[in-house]
């Protein structure tokens, strides 16, 4: 049961942490909470619904629908974040216009989707596909969501450290100024930022819809709050401590019902998190880790 | 209260038994226009139940003008208000209808806890309200014009454990139910209660919250106590993940669960692992009522997906409603006296009557998973 | 006359409900103003209404009575939670007492006395529009005197710039224990009457997305300004019935209007006749 734990612990894990390095991209680079970023996580998911019933094979599904999280994410910049990003308006008002275009996102899937819950044709994912190995079990496509996930998050981390983009990105988010000021185009910078951000996001719903065969409009509200606390937890911008914070949120949400404390899941998760915060006021890995990203 | 249509209301009551329903005739509120009020959350966190009632009474709107459903020649319209799936709107909603001086009744909210907190308004002013899912307790105690027409928890589950236990003479059990709902909380309470009752040994509890979609630490914990049956108080979207990620882990224990599992796509979504499930309910949807297939096949036909047990409890409230409609009740006074008097309706539910604390009187019907579509249990 | 007593006999709960979210707008505003981002208003809102409706329901205590104690352990609260966040700003603070929410929601929705997930309900709905407009008009009052004391001189110094703040002698940390424990009094004050008017109280009614509710009527209002608070909890709370007739269109609408207000006036209402920078540093 052990053994079995951990591995729950460990795939519920890598989804969160998947979702948490969007937000904490766009957090790093902008000094935004991006509220949106469960809407598109939802909307991303109910993309690869469509394709996979259109025919479209579910790898294909998969990265198509993470390209409209994308483009989702740059809209959501234009309409949300660059109007007030001219008037310098803070950090806090933009917060509520994500919000706002949260509510129109769900409220567009709503209109499309209706509120039933859609699942993957099941065939693609038959859940009789278990594999026992010693004493866990766990199921083909848990593998490939791990994989996938861990995979992503490998992908952005290389992203960041290696490419032109990736330096582009880290030194907007170290001073936007000076940036600008070396010649890096801001906007174009901060439109592939959303880009990234949203598509990781986006591809965290698709993982999700597939993990459990179901994809509903409010899918992404448990994780909202919770990706959220990762976040913060892993320490502001860092993407390191995003996938970290996923980790632990994922292990301590386990354990807390392992130990038979189910009904005190979310306080023992959120008084965790405290605790650490308590101790380290600027999270695990400091306050400004993506420009050593 | 108008005292002429009491003793008129009562004597109808009783005619209806045998009076057959269908074609439209001309009743003493022929001509009149009727306007109830309905509050559904068709949008937010509870839209996934409310928008199956919105539907409900949109069908009953049709049938009425078609004159499938017969009131009595009046034209009676349900206007469906969202409620947003918030608990302010809910209640600004019941005054709105309350006062608008052309509203006789409101059906709904959608939760018991909206319930609790519109309901207190209506009952101060006597006016009449029923409930068609909000199945908590105390909710009819909230005053003498509350009704409701869905069954309680607490009027479903006990037979369902009877009757499972009767059959299977399971020694242990598990409960898993949502503990932040009203509705889940009581139907995790009261299977815990019939178990133990029924002489089980409950050998383990986990709870969850609305909206969990991953079950399988939960499950985990379950398996390694190996309980024969896992009882489930839960809505239907996280019970259809209880059920398939308990198949994926390869338990095997029977299912057993309430009012909340019982979907038509229960099976379609929860797949393979829900066969054998047993489920306690108000309503089945292969019901031979003559209303109750020509409303599964109409539903069926106008939304391309068959009716919940949201719908059906919406549709029988409909058709209480026209009936009483039917027989001369126009204004507040005369819906009460005639929800009052009510004796037996015959609806999509099967015919129903309420009991002196206005509560539905029914028998919850037991259903079990086979093949992939519910059949009686036996 | 009449047509007045009408229009409230139709709409008085709505009108109630504005008067408490006002308060409630109050209460973030305060904390906003000292330039921390404390979310924890749904927290004391909720013990408040917590402790009013176990005292009146089961002590039969009087209104008034319950108020003040629900006050109170709400004003305590907000002190003692200044302590262990000392060190939190921006954010970091935001987040650490949104976990603190969470974990008093899960404790109402675990304990017997507050009667878990079914809630505590046939709650009296004692508290009338006079009641909590009057309360609505101390509180404004009470922020009002204190917008003229050294008090407020050091709430915004400590907004602007701690260290300066600390440098020309402020006592951060006081300030900030003050500010909490106010804004914690405030929304006692709404929680408290949110137990007196609505029949029933429930865990979910103040979890996060009351919090975020709050945050939307602040900001929405325009972030430093009490006015504004007052008024985007006003305009918010009134807009769901506005456009009711939009009826399939009522929720895009809701969040288009959101996301328009928000862009083209992101000083928020208040700033739409005061000239001026209107923002705070989270």
């Amino acid at each position: 049961m052990v053994a079995q734990q951990l591995l729950n612990g460990l795939f519920l894990g890598a989804v969160y942490a998947l979702f948490a390095v969007g937000y904490t991209l766009v957090f790093g680079v902008l000094d935004i909470l991006n509220l949106a970023h469960a809407a598109i996580f939802t909307a991303s998911a109910f993309a690869a619904f469509s394709l996979a019933a259109a025919g479209v094979p579910l790898p294909l599904a998969f990265l198509g629908a993470a390209a409209v999280g994308g483009v989702l994410g740059v809209l959501l910049d234009r309409a949300a974040f660059a109007p007030l990003r001219r008037r310098n308006a803070g950090t806090l008002v933009p917060l509520i216009s994500s919000i706002g275009v949260a509510i129109i996102i769900g409220a567009v899937l709503r209109g499309i989707y209706g509120v039933d819950e859609r699942h993957f044709v099941t065939g693609a994912l038959d859940t009789a596909q278990a594999i026992h190995l010693g004493p866990v079990t766990f199921t083909t496509v848990e593998l490939t969501i791990f994989v996938a996930a861990v995979a992503l998050m490998v992908g952005l981390s290389w992203v960041l450290r290696a490419t032109t983009l990736g330096r582009r990105i880290r030194a907007v988010a170290q001073d936007r100024i000076a940036a600008a000021l070396l010649g890096v185009d801001l906007e174009r910078t901060i439109a592939a930022t959303f880009f990234i951000a949203s598509s990781l996001g986006g591809a965290a719903g698709v993982l999700t819809g597939l993990e459990y065969n179901s994809v509903t409009l409010d899918m992404g509200s448990p994780i909202e709050l919770k990706g959220l606390a990762i976040i913060i937890l892993g320490g502001m911008g860092s993407v390191t401590g995003a996938v970290i914070g996923g980790f632990i949120i994922g292990a301590v949400e386990t354990l807390a019902i392992a130990l038979g404390l189910s009904e005190w899941r979310d306080a023992i998760t959120f008084g965790v998190m405290f605790v650490i915060l308590v101790a380290r006021p600027s999270g695990l890995f400091g306050k400004r880790a993506l420009r050593q990203a | 209260m108008n005292r002429t249509s009491v003793p008129a209301l009562a004597l109808l009551a009783v005619v209806a038994l045998v009076a057959p329903s269908g074609a439209a005739s001309k009743g003493p509120a022929a001509g009149k226009t009727v306007h109830i009020g309905v509050i559904a959350d068709v949008t937010g966190g509870a839209g996934v139940y409310g928008t199956p009632q919105k539907n409900a009474y949109e069908l009953a709107n049709e049938d009425i003008k078609s004159g499938k459903l017969d009131a009595g020649g009046a034209s009676l319209t349900f206007d469906v208000q969202d409620a947003a799936s918030d608990g302010a709107q809910v209640v600004n909603l019941m005054q709105k209808f309350m006062t608008d001086g052309s509203t006789p009744l409101v059906l709904g909210p959608t939760l018991s806890g909206e319930a609790f907190k519109a309901f207190p308004i209506a009952a101060r002013a006597n006016f009449p309200v029923m409930g068609t899912s909000t199945t908590a307790e105390g909710v009819t105690a909230m005053g003498p014009s509350v009704y409701r027409d869905s069954l309680a928890e607490s009027q479903v589950i006990p037979t369902t454990v009877k009757r499972t236990h009767d059959k299977w003479h399971y020694k242990s059990a598990a409960v898993i139910y949502g503990d932040d709902n009203a509705f889940t909380k009581t139907d995790g309470d009261i299977f815990t209660r019939e178990l133990k009752a029924a002489g089980v040994d409950v050998v383990d509890t986990e709870t969850f919250h609305i909206k969990d979609t991953d079950f399988q630490p939960a499950l985990t914990r379950i398996e390694s106590k190996h309980p024969d049956v896992i009882a489930i108080g839960a809505l239907f979207p996280e019970a259809t993940k209880i059920i398939q990620q308990a198949g994926k882990l390869g338990i095997k224990a029977h299912m057993i669960g309430g009012n909340g599992l019982n979907a038509p796509d229960m099976y379609s979504v929860a797949g393979p692992s829900a066969q054998g499930t047993v489920v306690g309910a108000a309503w089945y949807s292969g019901a031979k009522y003559p209303s109750n297939l020509d409303f599964v096949k109409s539903y069926t036909a106008k939304y391309g997906k068959g009716p919940d047990q949201f719908a059906a409890q919406s549709y029988a409230a409909a058709q209480i409603v026209a009936y009483l409609v039917a027989h001369g009740a126009t204004t507040k006074d005369e819906m009460l006296s005639g929800l009052h008097n009510v004796r037996v309706i015959q609806t999509v539910l099967g015919p129903i009557g309420f009991d002196p604390n206005r509560d539905v009187k029914s028998s919850p019907v037991i259903l079990s998973i086979v093949k992939d579509g519910f059949t009686y249990f036996h | 006359m009449n047509a007045l007593a009408e229009f409230y006999a139709r709409h008085s709960q709505l009108i109630d409900q504005i008067g408490i979210n006002a308060i409630l707008a109050l209460s973030l505003s305060v904390s906003l103003q000292a330039g921390q981002l404390a979310l924890a208003q749904a927290a004391f809102m909720g013990i408040a209404a917590y402790v009013t409706a176990i005292l009146t329901l089961t002590y039969h205590w009087p209104i008034v009575a319950t108020i003040l104690v629900a006050v109170i352990v709400a004003t305590l609260v907000g002190a003692a939670l200044a302590y262990p966040v000392r060190r939190l700003r921006g954010v970091f603070l935001a987040i650490a007492t949104i976990g603190f929410g969470e974990i008093v929601r899960v404790i109402a929705n675990n304990l017997g006395i507050t009667g878990g997930a079914e809630g505590m309900s046939g709650l009296p709905q004692d508290a009338n529009t006079a009641t909590i407009y009057a309360a609505l008009a101390i509180v404004a009052l009470l922020l009002f005197s204190l917008s003229r004391t050294k008090f407020a001189l050091a709430v915004a110094l400590v907004r602007e710039d701690e260290h300066a703040a600390a440098g020309v002698g402020v006592d951060v940390g006081t300030v900030r224990t003050l500010s909490l424990a106010l804004g914690g009094a405030i929304a006692g004050l709404a929680g408290a009457l949110y137990a007196h008017s609505s029949a029933f109280i429930t865990p979910t009614d103040f979890g996060f997305e009351r919090m975020e509710q709050i945050l939307v009527w602040c900001v929405i209002g325009g972030v430093t300004s009490p006015l504004g608070a007052v008024l985007g909890a006003m305009f918010l709370s009134v807009l769901p019935e506005l456009i009711r007739f939009l009826a399939d269109y009522r929720e895009i609408t809701n969040g288009i209007i959101l996301l328009l207000v928000i862009v083209f006036a992101p000083g928020g209402l208040a700033s739409l006749w005061r000239r001026g920078p209107v923002r705070v540093r989270v």
